[in-house]
C-alpha cells in the first residue's frame, strides 16, 4: 500500500490528479471488496442487492478516475450508461426480493426458493 | 486540483464508510439509509474528479430512484426484513472472498500505476457538451439500447410480481 502511495506521489509531481488516483483506486478497491463481503455474508436479498450496487458504484468510480486521469470523455459515457444498467437491475432485484419474502417473513437467498414457473 | 485533495479524501473516507454500514448493518432500512449516504458521497467524488454531469445523474437516478425504491420495498417487508444472524463459517468465507478480491484489484491496479500515470486532463474537455457528443455519437447503439434495456426491466418487474400474484389467487 506504502509502495502505490509513493509510485502516486512521484508521478503526482508532474501533475496534480495522479496524486489523488491512487487514493481513488484505493478506495474503489475496497468499495468492491465490501460488496464481495457483503454478497457473501448476508443472507437478506435485499442487502444482497445493495451489496451489489457498492460494487457497481466501484466500478462506476473507477471508470470516471480513468477518464480523468487519460483526458478521454467515453468513460463518462460509459458511467452514466452503467448507471442505467444499475437501475434495471434495481427494479429486477427488488421484484424478485419482494416475491422472496411474500411467504416467509425471513427469506434467506440460499434456501430453495418458490420463484421459478 | 490540489485544492480538490482535501474534499476527495474526505469523500472517500465516507464513501468506505459508508459502504461498510452497508454491508453490515443489520435492519434493511439503516442499510438503505447508509445507501443513501455512500451514493452522495460517490457524487462528491465524481465532482471532485471533474465529472459534473455524471455526479448530477448520480445524485437524480441513484440517491432519488434507486435509493427510494429500496426505501419503498422495505417499507413493504413484513417485520421490516429481518434476517438469520450469520453463523462464524460464513463470516469467514465472506472475509476471505473479500480480501481475494481487494488482493486482485490492489494488484491490478499496483501494476497499472507502475505502467506510469498519462498528463492529467484540464478540466473543460469534460463539458457537458462534450459528453453529449460521445453519447448521441460514437456511442449512440449503447446509448438507445438503454432505453430497451430499461423497458425489459420494468416489465420484468411488473410481470414478476403479477404472474406470482395470479397464482397465489388461484
Amino acid at each position: 500500500m506504502i509502495a502505490l502511495v509513493q509510485a502516486g506521489a512521484l508521478s503526482g509531481a508532474q501533475s496534480g490528479i495522479t496524486a489523488a488516483a491512487p487514493l481513488v483506486l484505493l478506495t474503489s478497491a475496497c468499495l468492491f471488496a465490501i460488496g464481495v463481503t457483503g454478497l457473501l455474508l448476508r443472507r437478506n436479498p435485499m442487502a444482497v442487492l445493495m451489496s451489489i450496487e457498492l460494487m457497481l458504484n466501484a466500478g462506476n468510480l473507477l471508470l470516471v478516475l480513468g477518464a480523468r486521469v487519460n483526458g478521454r470523455i467515453d468513460g463518462h459515457a460509459a458511467a452514466l450508461l452503467v448507471l442505467v444498467v444499475s437501475a434495471a437491475e434495481a427494479v429486477v432485484g427488488l421484484a424478485l426480493a419482494l416475491v422472496l419474502f411474500r411467504d416467509r417473513p425471513d427469506a434467506d437467498v440460499d434456501s430453495r426458493g418458490e420463484v421459478a414457473g | 486540483m490540489d485544492g480538490r485533495l482535501l474534499p476527495l479524501s474526505i469523500g472517500c473516507a465516507a464513501a468506505v464508510l459508508s459502504a461498510l454500514g452497508v454491508a453490515l448493518a443489520r435492519r434493511p432500512m439503516h442499510g438503505a439509509l447508509f445507501l443513501l449516504l455512500h451514493s452522495l458521497s460517490i457524487a462528491a467524488l465524481f465532482l471532485c474528479l471533474s465529472a459534473d454531469f455524471v455526479a448530477m445523474g448520480q445524485v437524480t437516478v441513484y440517491s432519488g430512484a434507486i435509493v427510494v425504491l429500496f426505501l419503498f420495498v422495505v417499507l413493504l417487508l413484513p417485520d421490516g426484513g429481518r434476517e438469520r444472524r450469520a453463523g462464524p463459517q460464513r463470516f469467514v468465507v465472506a472475509l476471505v472472498g473479500g480480501a481475494v478480491t481487494f488482493v486482485a484489484m490492489f494488484a491490478a491496479m499496483y501494476v497499472a500505476i507502475r505502467s506510469g500515470a498519462e498528463p492529467a486532463a484540464d478540466d473543460s474537455m469534460f463539458a457537458v457538451a462534450a459528453l453529449a457528443r460521445t453519447l448521441f455519437g460514437a456511442q449512440l447503439i449503447p446509448f438507445e439500447l438503454t432505453g430497451v434495456l430499461l423497458l425489459v426491466a420494468i416489465v420484468g418487474g411488473v410481470s414478476l410480481w403479477h404472474r406470482q400474484g395470479a397464482e397465489r389467487k388461484r
